[in-house]
């Protein structure tokens, strides 16, 4: 496929781009307690939250809900409990209450970890959970807890206080040996991220054909929580995406001595895919021999498998040409949104015309991204937004030259009227998906590359049908 | 419908004698006749100990930590000449949110219509220290007090606490809240005392409403857990409270006061401290020469 040649795009002059609206419309995360859907992602793990009536159930139907239609699992959804704080929890303080909803749900729930997390009303009237929380774990009940209220942050800090309550509480210390070839993989943010299952299980697939050990964590391809005993047995941590997972992996190299490895870009498509296990095996110190040699001979049949795919399908994209877009915008979670530029642009040979980070990744990881769409390709440089708001979003999208064709929308479910409205087409790629019942699909990897091309230009042949 | 009940708000620093001075004025206006309630709005419920021999009340918080559903007659107590007595109490020190707390007890008060059904003529709030949140200031907001006093020595700490309720007042005065009567200079037994609060008046566009001399006619009445009121109708002391309590109801214009800022506070407190300083140095010379 052919490399384009594009500009840095000059941004709008400063009449046109929309004025900061300090309020958000069609919020693109939850509350920083939906990381009660990052404990469900554990399998047998159960959160428990301490928050008001609603909450918890608001931010299930958000996160895994309304977006793929993911459903609760075994410890999410509608088995949480709640204390449901009210007046009374606030003016006498909600430790009592918690410390008695957690012996009852002993009682009635099964779980290898349980996972307490306070809401705002908790964090503010400032309940001390650790109180409560302590002597059940002296009693060698797994219980962790971790303060998530809403003014921490949105769920992706949520998501890395759970981890790191989990890493410090359960984990615990550990000073043995550390296991060559065996990784900690920490990236997408699970259900927030509509594909995460399939996308960590294709990683977990591709990193285990190069003849790594890999603890995913979380998902369906997760051991649980012996997996999560093993982290500090693991050689190194490996944090895949432009900045979720950072902040963990350093805490896990001052808290065991173990390296990490950033790698900012989630491999989609055959060259990403390639280019990410050779840096990983290289870093594992798997540089020659037979074990490089069986992880080579993998990626070779991998790219083999792929390619056939991709020559049958050359047929359609060489003779629909006249019907295909040309220029795609993405607005997603820093994760997606660089990994969907850079296959889409290499693979594909379109232009970014808009990219929107939606996530609000911390400031000092904003310059490095920023980097990354710089050199989207040898020959392809973009800049890339920072924005939350979906009116803020739209406006841009309204204002984007997306030439003479048709463009494609790599987005969300807000901005199915605005593809209308501007007649493009539109792929749902991020939270909320709320058009897609997502189960395994993966858009990542060699696998998930063919898939995301089957959905994009089946949506695209099928709109005139 | 009955009379307009008048509603007050008397603020200030802990341990300054608000709960002393607040239940004195009460006691002093159902002696003249008046239909009164004491609300104590402070965690440790005992604003009002002085008006019942001594005696603790359940609060309104104590009755709904143990029904979701409180009654608040439950919660309403009367004492000395029937004057009525509430108590907002609190969370245990440490935990919860008194304020909230505060909050919750003023308004279930107001939801059951209590002031129109009592048909009173005063309702007094004896409010904990400083506004520290919006909890401590809710007698100062819309539709509860509609003036607000503080009681303050010439004690800086004292006069902090004030400035700080007049910046509270300030902020809601113009949200429809409770303006300031005035200051109520407690244990004021020298002219500098005297001259300490009445530049602060001064600076802040108020005014000292009565002043009260430390008495140790009020200790031995609180010794025995009554008001001085009650315990010397016919001392000095209860003559003033008398008076201070006249004024209290008699009183119709409150203003917005002009708090001190942050550094106007401390140049003003600086220069009154090189003053006493002054003042401790030749009464000491005086002692030497002696």
């Amino acid at each position: 496929m052919s490399i384009v040649e594009t500009k840095i795009r000059d941004l709008p002059p400063a009449s046109l781009a929309p004025a900061k609206t300090n309020s958000i419309e069609q919020i693109r995360y939850g509350c920083a307690i939906g990381a009660l859907q990052s404990v469900a992602a554990i399998p047998r793990a159960i959160p428990i939250t301490h928050c008001g009536p609603g909450c918890a159930d608001k931010q299930f139907m958000n996160l895994a809900f309304y977006n793929g239609f993911q459903g609760g699992g075994y410890g999410g959804g509608a088995v949480v409990p709640s204390t449901n704080a009210s007046e009374r929890e606030v003016v006498f303080g909600g430790a009592e209450r918690l410390s008695e909803l957690i012996e009852s749900g002993l009682k009635i729930l099964d779980a290898d970890l349980f996972v307490v997390l306070t809401g705002c009303i908790s964090d503010l009237v400032g309940d001390d959970i650790g109180a409560v929380v302590r002597p059940f774990q002296e009693r060698g009940i797994p219980i962790v807890y971790a303060e998530t209220g809403g003014f921490k942050g949105n769920n992706f800090t949520g998501h890395e206080l759970v981890t790191r309550a989990i890493i410090d509480q359960f984990v615990g210390d550990y000073a043995g040996e550390q296991q060559t070839g065996v990784v900690n993989l920490w990236s997408l943010l699970p259900y927030h991220n509509t594909f995460w299952r399939g996308d960590l299980t294709e990683i977990k697939r591709v990193l285990e054909g190069a003849g790594l050990q890999v603890n995913v964590l979380f998902g369906p391809e997760s051991k649980g929580v012996s997996e999560w005993k093993a982290i500090p047995t693991a050689q190194f941590n490996l944090v895949v995406g432009p900045w979720l997972g950072l902040s963990t992996a350093r805490h896990l190299e001052h808290k065991y001595g173990q390296p990490f490895l950033h790698v900012p870009v989630l491999p989609i498509g055959s060259n990403e895919t390639a280019r990410f296990l050779r840096e990983v095996l290289d870093f594992a110190g798997i540089t020659a021999g037979p074990a490089r040699d069986k992880a080579e001979a993998f990626i070779a049949d991998e790219e083999a498998r792929y390619y056939k795919y991709l020559e049958d399908f050359t047929d359609f994209y060489a003779e629909y040409w006249w019907g295909l877009p040309a220029k795609f915008a993405v607005i997603g979670d820093a994760t997606y949104n660089l990994a969907l530029t850079r296959f889409l642009v290499n693979q594909l040979g379109l232009i970014p015309a808009r990219q929107i980070i939606t996530d609000n990744p911390p400031d000092e990881f904003r310059e490095e991204i920023r980097a990354q769409y710089r050199r989207i390709a040898d020959d392809v440089a973009t800049e890339v937004d920072f924005e939350e708001d979906s009116y803020a979003i739209h406006q841009s999208l309204r204002q984007t030259d997306f030439g003479h064709k048709p463009p494609i929308i790599f987005g969300t479910t807000w901005e199915r009227d605005l593809a209308k409205e501007l007649k493009g087409v539109i792929i749902e790629v991020g939270f909320p998906t709320s058009y897609e019942v997502v189960l395994s699909r993966s858009y990542v990897g060699y696998r998930g590359a063919l898939t995301l091309l089957e959905k994009i230009y089946s949506t695209i042949v099928s709109r005139s049908a | 419908m009955g009379k307009k009940t008048k509603q007050i708000a008397i603020y200030g620093k802990g341990g300054i004698g608000k709960s002393t001075t607040t239940s004195n004025i009460s006691a002093a206006l159902v002696e003249a006749g008046y239909k009164v309630m004491q609300f104590g709005c402070d965690p440790k419920a005992d604003s009002t100990n002085t008006l019942r021999g001594g005696e603790y009340i359940p609060s309104v918080l104590d009755l709904l930590r143990e029904n979701s559903r409180v009654d608040a007659h439950d919660a309403i107590f009367q004492g000395f000449r029937g004057v009525y007595c509430v108590e907002a109490g609190g969370p245990q020190p440490g935990v919860g949110c008194a304020g909230r707390g505060i909050i919750t007890a003023v308004q279930l008060l107001k939801q059951q219509d209590i002031f129109e059904e009592l048909d009173l003529d005063y309702v007094i709030f004896d409010v904990l220290g400083d506004v520290v949140c919006g909890g401590f200031a809710v007698p100062v907001r819309e539709g509860i007090a509609e003036h607000v006093f503080t009681i303050s020595s010439a004690d800086f700490m004292a006069i902090y606490a004030a400035n700080n309720l007049f910046r509270g007042i300030q902020t809601y005065s113009n949200k429809g809240g409770a303006l300031l009567g005035g200051v109520i200079a407690n244990s004021i037994n020298t002219d500098f005392h005297r001259e300490i609060i009445d530049d602060f008046v001064e600076k802040t566009q108020t005014q000292v409403v009565e002043y009260v001399p430390r008495s140790l006619t009020v200790t031995q009445a609180e010794l025995q857990g009554k008001t001085t009121i009650e315990a010397a109708p016919h001392s000095e002391q209860a003559g003033i409270y008398r008076r201070l309590a006249k004024r209290i109801a008699g009183h119709t214009e409150s203003k917005v006061p002009s708090p001190l800022d942050a550094k106007e506070l401390r140049a003003w407190s600086a220069g009154w401290a090189d003053q006493l300083i002054e003042i401790e140095r030749r009464s000491e010379r005086l002692v030497a020469n002696a």
